[in-house]
């Protein structure tokens, strides 16, 4: 009788164990799913920028990558994965915002500059946020245990997204995540024309 | 955005991460946003309307600070009952690596959560050992993020993982424009010292040995002592030549915080390490009170490497007198720190941080708002 008891405790527990371990699987996918859009919405914004300062100033370099990149987004937005060809596509984009005609435009469109700026630096953001997630599934994913039950299913592993996303340097400090609006639908920010806001910088809300 | 905070550190005692996290959700809410904090706290009454109690806490030596966690089934019981009810867009949970609220939430929850890593410690074997145990709690953190360099290092040395930079806020507007305490709107030249006064890294000790070497060059100065502890027992084993000098008011509430800066001329930081950012620098500096610190890190860098404020050799009497009487006496060079101070300080509003906070806010969360995890 003891011995089914303990049996019976010892399956419980590897029962137990396993449903966990498919759990956290199936809740690291979930993260690098939200990533993996949030990654492909800042990647579309920043093309989306890119083209528009192209166009307002006339860079045919810039508005060619931004081109070629923005090709390759309704299918990223359906759902295709993020592989080397897109990755290339990037990377010839993030090289062209660097170039000097693109600093140089800054004089003659500022605003239009700093969006992409703003963009640039939330692509890379949430290129991290993608690839860390990528890193958790995947050194889950990886052990030994989870591999032989084939815990993560037959789903092949997500990769990581690896471009060259270093901000080009201006006077100015890098907007960083500030710069985008976060505004409330509904009224003006009740401290609007308050001394600390002189610089003019973009509303505290939703 | 619905925003749920979890704050580890009981609310009614004074702490920089509690702090850190009234001011985010004050600064949150006047920007429109909903907002609700969990956090241990003694007296229920102490909470403010946005606050949620998670039960009393056990005091705790962590970090050379007493840090008050806790865990136990009635405190998940109450965080799952706050996740249920409010369902959040985003879950920010603040140094969720202390066994505390924070990481109870961040067990409980599935879904967008967010991490803010405040301690900087270079060598913590709590975390090292803990480094397992906690990683399926830290798999679920979409954005890490860490209030300075020292506590990003922390967190990769320990955890091998990254996060973003975005340092603590500081509520300018409370700070500028306070009046001196009674007694102090035009006395004689006043040093000011800020902290709880029994904590020896505090460093309240360098600076009484700095008062008599200062009290030969500036022979009026006193110092005004304000932060908990026991007061008596300092002014026993006071020098009694300084006695009549130095003035131990003991706590402040928040709300005289800004006038005790407005009561100095120069406000002092002799901490001796393991700061893992000089909140109270800023504050000094948004008072517009000129700042002496040790040369550590982080005021180091709070203090743009010397230009917004004096810095003088860590633990060093003799060093710390001369750069207050310096203070004390130019006027002139006293006026241009305090005009940098002020520039300095506003880099860090809180209206700043929270947008950065709130962007990465966005970024991370999906189109599932957080709910309790099941199992």
């Amino acid at each position: 009788m003891s011995v089914l008891v303990a049996v019976v405790a010892v399956v419980v527990a590897i029962a137990t164990y396993l449903t966990w371990l498919a759990l956290r699987l199936d809740r690291l996918a979930a993260r690098v799913a939200d990533a993996r859009g949030g990654l492909v919405s800042q990647l579309v914004t920043r093309a989306d920028a890119a083209a528009e300062l192209a166009e307002r100033c006339a860079l045919p370099g810039l508005a060619a990558s931004a081109a070629r990149a923005r090709a390759a987004h309704p299918p990223l937005l359906a759902g295709s994965p993020l592989d080397g060809e897109v990755e290339l596509a990037e990377n010839a984009l993030s090289r062209s915002l660097r170039a000097a005609a693109v600093a140089d435009a800054g004089q003659r469109c500022p605003a239009d500059l700093h969006a992409v700026d703003s963009a640039a630096a939330r692509v890379a953001l949430a290129r991290q946020f993608h690839n860390d997630a990528v890193r958790d599934l995947r050194s889950l994913a990886g052990r030994r245990l989870v591999r032989a039950l084939h815990l993560a299913g037959r789903r092949p592993a997500p990769g990581y997204f690896e471009i060259d996303d270093a901000l080009s340097l201006r006077d100015e400090p890098s907007p960083l995540v500030a710069g985008v609006s976060l505004a409330v639908e509904t009224a003006p920010r009740p401290d609007a024309g308050d001394p600390v806001d002189e610089g003019g910088r973009p509303g505290l809300a939703r | 955005m619905r925003i749920g905070l979890a704050c580890p550190y009981t609310w009614d005692v004074p702490g920089g991460v509690q702090v850190h996290v009234r001011d985010l959700a004050e600064t949150l809410i006047a920007a429109g946003h909903e907002v609700s904090v969990i956090t241990p706290v003694d007296d229920e009454r102490n909470l403010p309307p946005y606050a949620v109690d998670a039960g009393r806490a056990l005091p705790v030596r962590y970090n050379g600070s007493v840090a008050r966690l806790l865990m136990g089934p009635v405190s998940a019981a109450r965080v799952r009952r706050w996740l249920r009810e409010h369902d959040f867009h985003v879950l920010h949970v603040h140094e969720p690596a202390a066994p505390s609220v924070s990481l109870l939430a961040c067990v409980l929850a599935d879904g967008p959560i967010v991490a803010t890593f405040h301690t900087a410690n270079p060598r913590s074997r709590v975390l090292t050992a803990a480094h397992g145990a906690l990683q399926p709690a830290f798999e679920k953190l979409r954005a890490r993020i860490a209030v300075s360099e020292a506590a990003r290092r922390t967190l990769v040395e320990h955890l091998g993982a990254d996060a973003i930079l975005i340092p603590n806020g500081v509520a300018l507007d409370s700070f500028a424009d306070a009046e001196p305490l009674p007694d102090y709107a035009d006395g004689p030249p006043t040093v000011v010292f800020l902290g709880r006064i029994d904590e020896p890294r505090k460093g309240l000790d360098v600076l009484l040995a700095a008062m008599p070497p200062l009290l030969a060059t500036v022979a009026d100065a006193r110092l005004l002592v304000a932060g908990p502890g026991g007061v008596a027992g300092l002014r026993a084993r006071l020098d009694p030549l300084l006695r009549s000098r130095v003035d131990l008011i003991g706590l402040v509430s928040d709300a005289d915080k800004p006038r005790v800066f407005a009561s100095g001329q120069v406000y002092c930081a002799p901490n001796t390490g393991q700061e893992s950012f000089g909140i109270v620098l800023l504050e000094a500096m948004a008072a517009g009170t000129p700042v002496v610190a040790s040369d550590i890190d982080a005021f180091r860098r709070v203090l743009d490497d010397g230009r917004a404020g004096r810095l003088f050799e860590v633990g060093d009497p003799a060093r710390l007198a001369a750069a207050l009487a310096e203070v004390l006496t130019d006027p002139v060079g006293a006026a241009d720190l305090v005009r940098r101070g002020h520039a300095a300080a506003r880099a860090y509003d809180w209206r700043t941080i929270a947008e950065r906070i709130v962007g990465v806010y966005q970024m991370v969360s999906g189109d599932r708002p957080v709910s309790v995890a099941p199992g």
